[in-house]
């Protein structure tokens, strides 16, 4: 099936929950953030559509993204003269988002789906109730990009420890200065050595008791 | 024994009461077996690295000693006596230290009945095999040992594995070797050497079609006793990090070592005396017969280092079921056919 | 455990004791010698049999993602070549791919060659290592040396050709960094001979060995609405029996010119989709890269290996695209955010591994644990991909 007839059939079903057409390399639709669920189930199970693996799902932060298409989004962090990481005060307002590449093995067709929320209302239902690999898909853009997915059966960091602070692939990111102890900005140890007080090591399993 | 208690007597005449005649030949000769043991265990690291690079399209050890790494294993010596002993934490520390030595002294034990050569056997027991299979029954005890004390869960999934095989083998294995006590009449090692004289065609495993099935049931059963090979489920490298040697190092897993290539190589001696002959020939009058003995051991040591480098392992329960399911009846079987045969050619009057 | 002491007495000696048991939690990993890399499965286990695998990633996460956002499009390649350090020149192919349907520039037809003769060349090399180290986790030490011996006539003509031996940074966007060496066609071509008649002797060693089609036929099965419902792809999905290959349903470069078969799983030891079936699907494989690679020799032409009208600073036209290539693990994404701009917005990698391991969650409960470790290895994971 061609795009523009798949995007014909959603607007269909779903009405106003199909919110805008995405036209550039990859054809696909917009939809809103509280239909996905509903959404990625008919593409999957609508005949015609048979859309029966999720190629990829993927988070992004769109804070900063130059629409104009001149490439002037805004700059991540670099480091300094020194080689050390920069730091900068600069707090994200961006919308976060998804995006779903799907395949129908059936039909031979892709079809991408979009979504975009607020960064301070990120959430969005979860789809691994259709595609079981979503699960960790969104595991991984929970980690990554901090988008929350309701009912996800396992929503925990994937890729980052359980305790980190912060994400990742978000735009206004900075890296901590140390973690459990362990310094991350390449601190200067020949000028300042850090001491045995400032090394905060967590307790060993066992070793209370 | 009776060679050394001869050699004493000869020396010291009748100077030494019997019974210190008795002791001293004895404990010669226990020392001879544990440097025997030793040695072979040195021979094998070496033999075992090389075959397993000529397997596989390499050489093997090479530097050490020159010519073709002779003294890798005098190396690897040295290297593991001059490792920390690290005992974890929560180990049962007696059992932890005990177990190398109940599996070394099973295996040590059992050297005792084997026949080198015409006289020179350290007991010359009338129960000889019987003994050796009741003595050699001390590892499974060990192997539960070393694993429930390390503490560790991979160690005890190896021990649980290795007892349960090794108990399980141990019933084909003894079960093979009975048609040739039925040939023989005795369970004494140097009867059952003694009645294959007279060239290789009255090796016991020539002798009826079904003690040749016994020899390769017998060789198979041993491959599963001392855990190489395809049977070496429990100390398999891929899955149970090392099995129940996990939480060894130094001298103690050097002490695991030793004991499984005496162990390889007291299998093999044993299916050498019992279905090859022993010292016997394989034509003509006896020559050489400590010589012989052990070449015709150090081939079969050759042939399970091959198998275990061509052949995948088996899995638990198929190691199980082929035990059980398949080694046993046949065994049985074997027996059986051999007490007829023997009837039927009119041995058995 | 927090049961009051009860105390039993003469009238109830004929009442059975209750027995408490619990699950053996036990740890595979991150240190192991059967996991492939730094993986940590947390397995609970009832004696032999596993109730539940839950494997923990993240021991290699270096986010390249974020890196990518930093770095120029052409520069970001060398990053792709250490996700799938296995198969590092099919993880740049894809990336050159997918930049490529982005900018719309065309890639001269010998670099087009070369690159289907590396990334076949690549794709043997990996299956070797996926069938040396399954036959090691079996317990067949033989095989490994068999197949590293072969890797290293590969290795040693990419050494020849782009420098390194195990991460090139010969691959580019629009081409290739520069040309192939005088005698490339020849060595390959040697190369590809040998390979025939070696792989001939891995089967009679390993592939039809009693003790290892025991091993494998009927474990680990997995079928193919598993597949799709995880994702997973290459030869678990083809092992599954569907004929689905990147290069031949969904074509890229010039592959549509190349005659070869899709090998895939018929259950012919066992169950379809078996160890046994994902492990014989790779070797068939390599079989048929050598075919694609005696194609590609014969039909290479002369020519420049870059593409002209490259700038030295790309910039991507504002979009985005995913594009997937098939590499030896499986079916390799690259989800790539363009703003116009000489920095990639955001690249998405979508590895194979990451969704072939997720199948293990399911598949595994109810197998043994010797045969765990056997349907980790057949699905053949790289944890350089899996944590990117």
């Amino acid at each position: 099936m061609e795009a523009a007839a798949i995007h014909a059939l959603l607007t269909e079903k779903l009405g106003d929950a199909v919110l805008d057409v995405i036209d550039s390399f990859e054809k696909g639709s917009v939809i809103a953030a509280g239909s996905i669920a509903e959404a990625c189930r008919l593409l999957r199970d609508e005949p015609a559509l048979h859309f029966d693996q999720l190629m990829c799902l993927t988070g992004v932060d769109w804070d900063g993204y130059d629409e104009s298409g001149k490439g002037k989004s805004v700059d991540i962090l670099g480091y300094d003269e020194l080689g050390r990481p920069e730091k900068s005060d600069r707090v994200g307002e961006g919308d976060l988002g998804v995006y779903y590449a799907c395949y129908s093995s059936r039909h031979g067709h892709k079809y991408t789906l979009a979504v975009r929320v607020p960064r301070d209302a990120a959430q969005i239902p979860t789809v691994s109730g259709v595609w079981a690999t979503a699960a960790w898909h969104e595991r991984e853009a929970y980690d990554l990009v901090g988008m929350t997915f309701s009912g996800h059966p396992d929503l925990r960091r994937i890729l980052l420890e359980d305790g980190w602070v912060g994400h990742p692939l978000r735009k206004d990111y900075v890296m901590p200065d140390q973690w459990q102890g362990v310094p991350l900005q390449g601190q200067d140890y020949a000028k300042n050595p850090f001491s045995e007080d400032d090394v905060v090591l967590p307790a060993r399993p066992g070793q209370e008791g | 024994m009776q060679v050394m208690t001869d050699l004493f007597a000869s020396i010291f005449g009748d100077s030494m009461s019997p019974t210190a005649l008795l002791i001293t030949g004895g404990l010669t000769m226990a020392l001879i077996m544990s440097l025997v043991m030793a040695l072979c265990a040195i021979v094998f690291t070496w033999l075992e690295r090389k075959v397993a690079g000529f397997l596989q399209s390499r050489y093997g050890p090479m530097r050490v000693g020159g010519f073709h790494g002779v003294l890798q294993p005098v190396a690897d010596m040295v290297k593991i006596l001059g490792k920390e002993d690290i005992i974890p934490q929560d180990a049962d520390k007696a059992l932890f230290m005990l177990s190398p030595f109940v599996i070394f002294v099973g295996s040590l034990m059992a050297w005792a009945a084997i026949p080198f050569a015409p006289g020179f056997i350290a007991s010359d027991l009338d129960l000889g095999l019987f003994y050796i299979f009741a003595v050699s029954s001390a590892a499974p005890a060990g192997i539960l040992m070393a694993g429930w004390a390390s503490n560790n869960k991979w160690a005890l999934y190896g021990a649980a594995r290795g007892a349960a095989q090794m108990v399980s083998y141990e019933i084909p294995l003894a079960l093979a070797v009975i048609p040739v006590v039925m040939v023989t009449g005795s369970l004494n090692m140097n009867a059952i050497v003694e009645a294959q004289g007279g060239g290789i065609w009255n090796w016991f495993i020539f002798h009826n079609p079904f003690l040749f099935i016994g020899f390769f049931l017998y060789f198979i059963a041993s491959i599963a006793e001392v855990n190489r090979g395809p049977f070496d489920m429990p100390e398999t490298e891929s899955e149970l990090v090392a099995g129940y040697h996990t939480e060894y190092t130094g001298m103690r897993f050097a002490f695991f070592f030793l004991a499984e290539y005496a162990n390889l190589f007291l299998v093999s001696c044993i299916a050498t005396a019992v279905f090859l002959g022993g010292w016997q020939p394989v034509a003509g009058p006896v020559f050489a017969p400590g010589l012989v003995f052990v070449i015709k051991a150090c081939l079969l040591v050759l042939l399970q280092m091959l198998v275990r480098w061509t052949l995948p392992r088996l899995r638990v329960d198929q190691l199980m079921h082929t035990c059980w399911k398949v080694m046993v009846p046949l065994a049985l079987l074997c027996v059986l056919g051999s007490g007829i045969w023997m009837m039927v050619s009119g041995e058995l009057l | 455990m927090s049961e009051t002491k009860v105390t039993r007495g003469w009238a109830d000696q004929d009442k059975p004791r209750t027995m408490h048991s619990e699950l053996l939690e036990i740890n595979m990993g991150p240190q192991h010698p059967a996991t492939h890399g730094v993986l940590r499965l947390l397995v609970k286990t009832d004696g032999e049999i596993v109730h539940s695998v839950t494997p923990y990633l993240g021991y290699l996460h270096r986010c390249a993602e974020k890196i990518a956002e930093g770095c120029d499009w052409r520069q970001w390649m060398v990053y792709t070549d250490r996700f799938d350090y296995l198969a590092p020149m099919n993880m740049n192919f894809g990336y050159a791919v997918a930049v490529e349907n982005m900018l719309g520039v065309e890639v001269p037809e010998r670099a087009e060659h070369i690159r289907v003769i590396c990334a076949e060349l690549q794709r043997i090399a990996s299956h070797l290592i996926a069938v040396g180290t399954f036959g090691l986790d079996m317990g067949a030490w033989t095989p490994l040396l068999y197949c590293f011996r072969e890797r290293e006539e590969i290795l040693n003509i990419f050494e020849r050709l782009s420098g390194g031996r195990m991460l090139y940074n010969y691959f580019d966007v629009g081409g290739v960094r520069f040309d192939a060496y005088d005698g490339f066609e020849a060595d390959v071509l040697r190369m590809v001979n040998v390979m025939e008649q070696k792989l001939v002797e891995y089967n009679t060693l390993l592939s039809y060995n009693k003790i290892f089609i025991e091993r494998t036929a009927d474990v680990g099965v997995i079928d193919v609405d598993t597949c799709h419902q995880y994702g997973c792809t290459g030869p678990v999905l083809r092992g599954a029996g569907t004929p689905f290959d990147c290069r031949k349903d969904d074509p890229y470069s010039i592959y549509d010119r190349f005659e070869f078969d899709v090998p895939y799983g018929t259950g012919e030891q066992g169950t379809v989709g078996d160890c046994w079936d994902r492990y014989m699907v790779r070797v068939r494989e390599c079989f048929e890269s050598c075919r694609i690679i005696r194609q590609a020799v014969a039909a290479m032409p002369g020519g420049d290996v870059m593409s002209p009208d490259l700038k030295k600073l790309v910039k991507v036209p504002a979009g985005s695209l995913y594009t997937r290539t098939e590499s030896s693990k499986g079916e390799i994404g690259f989800h790539i955010f363009a703003d116009g701009g000489s920095k990639p917005f955001r690249n998405k990698v979508r590895s194979p591994s990451y969704s072939n391991l997720h199948v293990i969650e399911k598949v595994g409960p109810g197998m043994m644990v010797s045969d765990l470790v056997a349907t980790v290895g057949s699905l053949d994971i790289v944890l350089g991909e899996i944590d990117r």
